[in-house]
């Protein structure tokens, strides 16, 4: 009896660990479809329900909320129980969280499709989902709070400190982005309005990257990274550092997205240079994780799991270091409302966010089911097909976000834009049509992954026997 | 008064109570993050900051049939 009490409440993970791997195939299929629709128009069939502008939110909502999401609540429950060496305070709860977090998914997929939003980046969901939304999230954070208050150790391990920003910051950013009078059951309007609305629809948008998409997936990175390589994290000074520097750096930027607008001047400068310093803890953070392999850099050769997770701390790097550049008002004028900032964004969704969250859900899927995974081939497979597709599509939107931001200010001699901007449209196709075959390599992989994990579990499913008792480096 | 003066001129009147609110806020966490590089990157504090780094790989040296799995 007592030996059952200790035991981790770990079938809740699974569970989020195993759909977390589907949302990646639905999330990045999605993707694919309405890639291939900016290359190819007539893809859209003239069906409003499948158009772009109805699935494209469908396609965010799905990678970052339900794929990110669910990452991330498999990753902090399973992380505060064996950080804490106690099992989760409360099961059902976990439960709860599980089961709410795929409703409001599912509401998305309902809503999205059938033109229901609020408009607002990140945040389309109409108000009873947001109602949900926030219900299951303080569950979730309610739940990892009181694990963290009953743990066996004394310290909270940095990986926990990082989950706590996120619950807590994402908590309050929800709440305030989604204040909104309805109107009917489907149909509301934000409190705000006007240059406010801008900015807190963007006081949100950039946070729900700060802390959704980075506070969260650097615990991942402070736990998984020093446990693949089976090495201490190189600096936990450093990791302190990284920590605080991040939480009170990443509320400021914002206005960053919302230059040359109507918002004042100096809240875009202030938004640039708080992202230009942000630079200095974000790659403090990066080398903090690449130099924990110091010593064990041979280890790539033959662990697959290890090079998504070094890998994604190559592109965390890349992407804060481009971000602050982009957002200060030089690259800006350039770079902003075009492609540019699509690869901007896929660099760190699919480089840094997606690597991070592989590797530790092929780290995971090895210890919760007791086994080996099914195919290491497959899972070196899955490593090139991501990194090839990653490395396509930014490369396209890179070339294709440069060349429309020249084609757009560029003026004869009278003063005239020399190119319309049907023009600048056309020029684009090649690239549009690169970025989805990118896209495409990097869907491949998830679905090559997805059928690993599955079989992998079915062997155990089936067959006790192919349990282990130890798996190396538990 | 010089462009650097200029461009640092505050009409302090003009401040509202949340403007005060917010500098004041922004001065406190700024002097804090000096405190915090000064306290973390003191010597004296490194060992004790450093002893939490293996955490994650001692989680199950106490009873590892025990708290393996679930």
């Amino acid at each position: 009896m007592q030996a059952e009490q200790h035991q981790y409440s770990f079938e809740v993970v699974k569970w989020f660990v195993y759909m977390s791997v589907v949302y990646l195939v639905i999330g990045t299929g999605i993707g694919v479809w309405i890639a291939a629709e900016l290359a190819w128009p007539d893809l859209n069939f003239d069906n409003p329900y499948i158009s772009f502008g109805r699935l494209r939110p469908l396609h965010t909502n799905a990678v970052i909320f339900a794929f990110g999401g669910s990452t991330l609540m498999a990753t902090a429950f399973y992380i505060v129980q064996r950080t804490s060496h106690v099992r989760l305070w409360s099961d059902k709860l976990a439960w709860f969280t599980f089961w709410g977090w795929n409703l409001v998914i599912l509401g998305a997929v309902i809503t999205l499709p059938l033109g229901i939003t609020q408009s607002k980046e990140y945040a389309e969901l109409e108000w009873p989902l947001d109602i949900l939304i926030s219900a299951v999230w303080l569950a979730y954070t309610f739940n990892f709070i009181m694990t963290l208050s009953v743990r066996r150790v004394s310290h909270i391990y940095v990986a926990n400190w990082f989950f706590l920003a996120m619950m807590i910051m994402v908590t309050y950013l929800h709440v305030v982005n989604s204040l909104a009078i309805p109107v009917s059951f489907w149909k509301s309007y934000s409190i705000f309005a006007g240059v406010q609305d801008a900015m807190i629809q963007w006081w949100w948008g950039h946070n729900a990257v700060g802390f959704f998409l980075t506070a969260g997936f650097l615990g991942i990175m402070y736990y998984f990274v020093p446990k693949q390589a089976n090495r201490p994290v190189y600096s936990y000074r450093l990791s302190v550092i990284h920590f605080w520097g991040l939480t009170f750096g990443y509320v400021w930027l914002g206005a960053h997205h919302l230059q040359y607008t109507a918002l004042p001047d100096w809240t875009g400068s202030l938004g640039a240079a708080i992202s230009l310093a942000m630079i200095i803890p974000s790659w403090g953070g990066a080398i903090n994780g690449l130099f924990t392999l110091s010593g064990a850099w041979d280890k790539l050769r033959t662990d697959y799991t290890l090079r998504f997770l070094v890998v994604s701390l190559a592109f965390y790097a890349m992407s804060t270091f481009e971000g602050p550049v982009m957002s200060s008002k030089t690259v800006n004028a350039l770079s902003h409302y075009t492609d540019w900032t699509i690869g901007h964004v896929h660099a760190g969704a699919l480089g840094w966010v997606g690597m991070i969250s592989i590797g530790a859900i092929y780290h995971m899927v090895e210890r919760l089911w007791d086994t080996k995974i099914y195919s290491v081939n497959l899972v070196n497979l899955h490593f090139w097909m991501a990194t090839i597709g990653t490395a396509m599509y930014i490369i396209a939107m890179w070339v294709s976000g440069i060349m429309q931001g020249l084609m757009w200010r560029a003026y004869d001699d009278y003063g005239n834009l020399t190119y319309t901007f049907v023009e600048s449209v056309a020029q684009m196709h090649p690239y549009y049509a690169l970025r989805t075959v990118g896209g495409f390599l990097f869907f491949l992989g998830a679905v090559v992954m997805l059928f690993n994990i599955t079989i992998t579990i079915r062997k155990v499913a089936t067959n006790p026997a192919n349990k282990m008792s130890h798996v190396a480096g538990i | 008064m010089t462009k650097l003066e200029a461009y640092f001129h505050t009409d302090w009147a003009a401040m509202t109570a949340t403007d005060w609110f917010g500098m004041s806020v922004t001065v406190i966490i700024f002097l804090a993050m000096i405190w915090l590089f000064y306290w973390v990157f003191n010597p004296k504090n490194k060992q004790k900051l450093e002893a939490h780094k293996t955490m994650p790989l001692e989680e199950d040296s106490s009873d590892p049939e025990k708290w393996h799995g679930g």
